[in-house]
């Protein structure tokens, strides 16, 4: 049985490294043993025939329209994973294009798939930065952010409250959504290991709808203790306290 | 006369500097300069009599700049150019001021200037360019410039200063749109790797987009060959054999860059032996895999500056060194952009040091690369590394960044500093 881990357009929405994700999730699930793999997957033939878990990186503005035309290409398996529990992590662009749609500072609209609720909206000037929020369900995430807009929609479901970033913006207080196993987030590059509980969160799910049972391998411990540095690093910078567990 | 009492106050600062800053350059008195006589640098760079050449682009700039300057004095021309370090409006100020006589003239036939992507655009304003190269468009500092169409743009609006030609890659899709919409009368130079070169570099150029096509043997310059560290051009259709800097393909694409833009320049003066005689000739540059001996170790310097070149250096290690150290500085602000990367080769480092220590070594790990020690601070790191046992394989190999360099350089005593 192997896990297998979808990294979703990696050619276009690779801007920040945010598709290494992917190889975060398949890496972890080696040190604890378990069998994963990566599949890079450009278009809808070269979706496997199993999936455990979808990454979906951001792109440059340019490349919206191409993104889209390409998931549109998948959007009824996008509805059955999200129905189906299937862990989807998307960050940036990825993300907006999940939503109901992008507003462009142009004035124009692109629809989105609407996997996840809300709209992405222009905001007056790009904000990039370190960004800290308290997650219910993950304690604290620790993350950059990096993009040019808000994001409206998601008040009841976001992926926790900010203590440091703009996040969703528009005075929300809030970064991300989720739905389900669905997440959208600003936090760019590699957020699962910078995180390690959420990515162990994602990949428990993924090891309990797989029949496998997931505990954090030895080899995890060590490099999470690299994590853990560079989180206490980025809280300082991001000027807040906050005791590590 | 119209600027002589701002390059006196100029020169005076100057001269304040030094006396606090022994043998240190400054770009104090360029922002005096630049304050009280606003005009002073545009009408000084759209002065010289045979013109002004721009290089600009994500990476490779320096190195292009100073084989094109090497190029046009073996030629016989009088040349006035810009340290590296000196690319933005006061730096650059500051570089005129030192050349410059009592009423400010600067001598020389030509300027040839390295101008940083992101300032050049707004320096360029008003000043008028004969010639504009660039060398290519790369993810690059991405927290200050955002994505690859901002860079993609600033490039475009100091292309526009070129009144005679643009030179530019043809194998970076970005600049090849660029070069599509130059305006009438601005001629377009080109220069790229022909399929075999591009074929044998399997990462690929580390260009954001890369050309669908190569160019063919004919009318542009073409990397057609790179063996270590010298490589054959191909110019027009006749071979050129050249030496390098250093081995790798991103040098020789910067050598026929320097090659296409000084053709440009001379025109008929143009001499292919003597530009194939002044390549060659370029000393290596630190740190791009200079070895040296550092308190009685062989010691090979690696710098790292984006994605691509981390890549094709780390590749360039040779699998199996012992003792590596990895210094990551401050200004890798976000490495979210270096984790496309694959370090896997390496294996193992001795110790990952510098303010983002911990974030390097959290990537590296997850390339599979052990690590034995992570240390934040570069001067222990340092000491300790070159106090370990010579390695029985390989030669201590030290990877940084150009702020890691800087402080490598300061704390080991090294010559050249900038």
């Amino acid at each position: 049985m192997t896990l297998t881990i979808v990294s979703l357009l990696p050619r276009l929405q690779n801007t920040n490294g945010d598709a290494e994700n992917a190889r975060v999730l398949a890496t972890r699930a080696r040190w604890a043993g378990l069998d994963a793999t990566v599949v890079e997957v450009e278009t809808a033939e070269q979706l496997p025939q199993r999936v455990d878990a979808i990454v979906l990186g951001s792109g440059s503005d340019s490349s919206l329209d191409e993104s889209r035309e390409l998931l549109l290409t998948m959007h009824d398996e996008f509805r059955r994973w999200g129905t189906e529990g299937v862990p989807i992590l998307s960050i940036g662009t990825g993300w907006e294009l999940l939503s109901w749609g992008i507003e462009l500072a142009s004035g124009r609209s692109i629809e989105g798939l609407g996997i996840l609720p809300g709209r992405a909206v222009p905001r007056a000037n790009r904000v990039t930065g370190d960004v800290v929020v308290k997650s219910p369900r993950f304690g604290v995430l620790v993350g950059f952010e990096n993009h040019a807009r808000d994001y409206v929609g998601a008040e009841a479901s976001p992926l926790g409250r900010l203590r440091a970033g703009h996040g969703n913006g528009r005075d929300s207080g809030q970064e991300g959504a989720v739905m389900g196993d669905v997440y959208g987030t600003h936090l760019h590059g590699p957020v699962l290991a910078k995180n390690p509980e959420f990515a162990d969160r994602l990949l428990e799910t993924m090891a309990t709808r797989a029949g496998l049972e997931y505990m954090p391998g030895a080899r995890a411990q060590t490099v999470d203790a690299y994590a853990s540095a560079a989180r206490a690093a980025q809280l300082t910078a991001a000027g807040v306290s906050i005791p590590e567990a | 006369m119209r600027y002589a009492p701002a390059i006196l106050v100029g020169r005076l600062t100057r001269f304040a500097a030094r006396l606090r800053k022994p043998g240190g350059g400054s770009a104090v008195p360029g922002l005096i300069v630049n304050r009280i006589a606003p005009k002073y640098l545009k009408r000084t760079l759209s002065g010289f009599p045979q013109g002004l050449v721009v290089v600009s682009g994500s990476s490779g700039k320096s190195t292009t700049t100073k084989m094109l300057v090497a190029i046009l004095r073996a030629h016989d021309v009088d040349v006035f150019t810009n340290p590296s370090t000196a690319n933005i409006s006061q730096g650059l100020t500051s570089a005129l001021l030192e050349q410059a006589d009592w009423r400010g003239r600067v001598p020389g036939d030509v300027a040839v200037l390295e101008m940083d992507e992101g300032h050049g655009a707004l320096v360029m304003q008003g000043v008028d360019a004969r010639v504009v190269c660039l060398t290519n468009v790369m993810v690059d500092q991405i927290d200050r410039f955002h994505d690859s169409e901002m860079v993609a743009s600033m490039l475009a609006r100091i292309a526009a200063r070129a009144g005679e030609s643009i030179v530019v890659n043809a194998d970076d899709a970005y600049l090849e749109r660029l070069a599509a919409r130059v305006r009438p009368g601005v001629a377009v130079h080109r220069f790229g790797v022909t399929d075999a070169v591009f074929a044998a570099s399997p990462r690929g150029l580390g260009y954001t987009q890369t050309s669908d096509a190569r160019l063919s043997s004919g009318t542009d310059v073409l990397v057609q060959t790179v063996d270590g560290a010298s490589a054959v051009l191909d110019d027009a259709g006749a071979s050129v054999s050249i030496g390098l800097p250093a081995r790798g393909v991103h040098y020789a694409v910067d050598a026929a860059a320097a090659y296409a833009t000084a053709k440009a320049v001379l025109g008929e003066r143009f001499s292919s032996s003597t530009a194939a005689d002044a390549l060659s000739a370029i000393p290596a540059v630190f740190g791009r895999g200079e070895r040296t001996t550092v308190r009685g170790q062989d010691v090979e310097f690696v710098l790292v500056q984006n994605p691509s070149s981390y890549q094709l250096n780390v590749d360039s290690i040779a699998p199996g060194t012992e003792q590596i150290l990895f210094a990551i500085g401050s200004d890798v602000r976000d490495p979210s952009y270096f984790w496309p990367t694959d370090a896997a080769s390496l294996e193992r480092v001795s110790i990952v040091t510098g303010s983002k220590s911990a974030e390097a070594a959290l990537m590296l790990a997850y390339d599979g690369v052990e690590i034995d020690r992570v240390e934040p601070d570069l001067g222990s790191a340092l000491d300790d590394f070159l106090a370990m046992p010579a390695p029985a394989s390989g030669v201590k190999t030290i990877v940084f960044t150009a702020d890691a360099m800087r402080r490598t350089r300061t704390h080991l005593g090294l010559a050249g500093a900038e």
